[in-house]
């Protein structure tokens, strides 16, 4: 069955080539990504999240805002009782917010150079170990 | 944030698109015949602008009423992946509790739809929406199941696309029930409308295919799209017209549900086995096929 993932800008970055090219490689692996496009809040994501019955929310962001954005998706998540939907991040993240990020329950984080076929590969072995 | 009831329709759907056995057999149960709903499709070529009219429609109709959405895109050919990108023109009905909005890939279904589209609607009745908006994908001449389906079906049509010729032929112009000319403060429009009254308006049965100009992205033209879409579905509660379409609807549904029952079934036999038989004609398929069928008919004809 198809696996779904929401593909979400959160804040007031305008930069997505990067968000549509791991969506096109989602797609390219069989995947349905939804697409929310620039500006939204962590409850514009999270609401369409709830809607669309997604198993995964991947998080772009360029502007340096995501110590704060990104654990309030996975706090609002948590609030509306969907926290078994999987959050990933990407972007301009330096190294050192990593660790808080993952803590902060953002399960992978992704940053320039990283390739495809690796995020392709996180998303599905996420999916065989949840059926499992 | 939506409340618990849409994060249960929405999984609800998500079974049903993925064919669970046994969603399909609650769905079952739930009428499609339900007359406090209106279901309107909404098709017409890649860009001509659905998805911002869907944003408008559903905006207006929202300030009083329940509505739900199913925006549909098409699946990639080679994966079966899909980009569901129609939500992206909708942002500003987030925060609204009365609108719910589903994007679904027609996971290779040629018709425009997708294959459980009319399964989903029954579990879309049964929570109350006043009305539900279905977005085709970007169609084509032959993209025409949305007419099945809907109660009323809105085909957009944009200047600058072709002639008059293009207006005449065959296909999606013969399914409006109401034209929408978007992006009417480009140039052509007077050539469309034109092509459009000539060749594709249609007279039949008490009801004149209106033609609707609307600039979508600045939501004029709209409220009077929104009363010819009032107009048709009083025309349609007439001589019993509305159960009609529910019944055509249901009739898309007897055929995708087969289509996917016997799928299921046949990938249980080995397919290796039956294969080889069939190639060397040792095994008369049709024959079978039509026996076991005319039993189905005659077993459902003491329902």
């Amino acid at each position: 069955m198809p696996i779904r993932v929401l593909m979400a800008k959160p804040g007031l970055d305008g930069h997505d080539r990067g968000a549509k090219v791991v969506a096109r490689a989602l797609r390219d692996a069989g995947m349905e990504v939804v697409y929310t496009g620039l500006r939204q809040s962590p409850e514009q994501i999270v609401h369409a999240a709830i809607q669309e019955d997604v198993n995964f929310i991947g998080l772009s962001c360029l502007s340096g805002a995501h110590n704060s954005l990104f654990p309030k998706v996975v706090q609002l998540l948590k609030s509306e009782g969907a926290e078994d939907i999987v959050v990933f991040g990407g972007g301009v993240i330096p190294a050192g917010d990593i660790p808080g990020l993952v803590d902060a329950g953002i399960e992978a984080v992704f940053t320039p150079g990283t390739s495809l076929e690796e995020i392709v590969a996180f998303v599905k072995e996420r999916v065989n170990r949840q059926n499992a | 944030m939506p409340s618990s009831w849409q994060r249960q329709l929405a999984k609800s759907i998500t079974r049903i698109e993925n064919m669970e056995i046994d969603a399909l057999a609650e769905m079952a149960q739930l009428p499609l015949d339900n007359s406090s709903i209106h279901v309107i499709g909404v098709t017409g070529p890649p860009g001509g602008g659905k998805s911002t009219l869907c944003s408008q429609l559903i905006q207006r109709l929202a300030k009083e009423h329940k509505v739900a959405a199913l925006l549909v895109d098409p699946s990639s050919p080679y994966s079966g992946g899909a980009i569901l990108g129609d939500r992206i023109r909708m942002q500003a009905l987030g925060a609204n509790p009365n609108v719910y909005i589903r994007s679904l890939s027609n996971r290779g279904h040629t018709g425009g739809v997708s294959s459980s589209v009319v399964s989903i609607l029954r579990t879309i009745m049964s929570y109350g929406f006043d009305y539900c908006i279905i977005e085709t994908i970007g169609a084509g001449q032959s993209e025409v199941k949305i007419a099945s389906i809907a109660d009323t079906t809105l085909v957009v049509a944009v200047p600058n696309l072709g002639d008059d010729i293009q207006a005449f032929k065959s296909g999606i112009l013969e399914i409006a029930d109401i034209f929408v000319l978007n992006k009417a403060d480009l140039p052509g429009v007077d050539l469309l409308y034109a092509a459009l009254r000539e060749s594709a308006q249609k007279q039949q049965d008490g009801w004149t295919t209106p033609l609707c100009q609307t600039v979508a992205i600045e939501g004029s033209g709209i409220d009077e799209l929104l009363a010819s879409v009032h107009m048709h579905r009083q025309w349609l509660n007439e001589e019993g017209r509305l159960v009609e379409k529910r019944k055509q609807a249901a009739k898309f549904e007897i055929i995708e549900l087969s289509s996917f029952m016997l799928q299921h079934h046949l990938d249980q036999v080995p397919a290796d086995i039956l294969a080889t038989h069939l190639t060397r004609g040792e095994f008369n398929l049709l024959q079978r096929l039509d026996e076991v069928y005319r039993e189905l008919i005659i077993s459902l004809g003491e329902v």
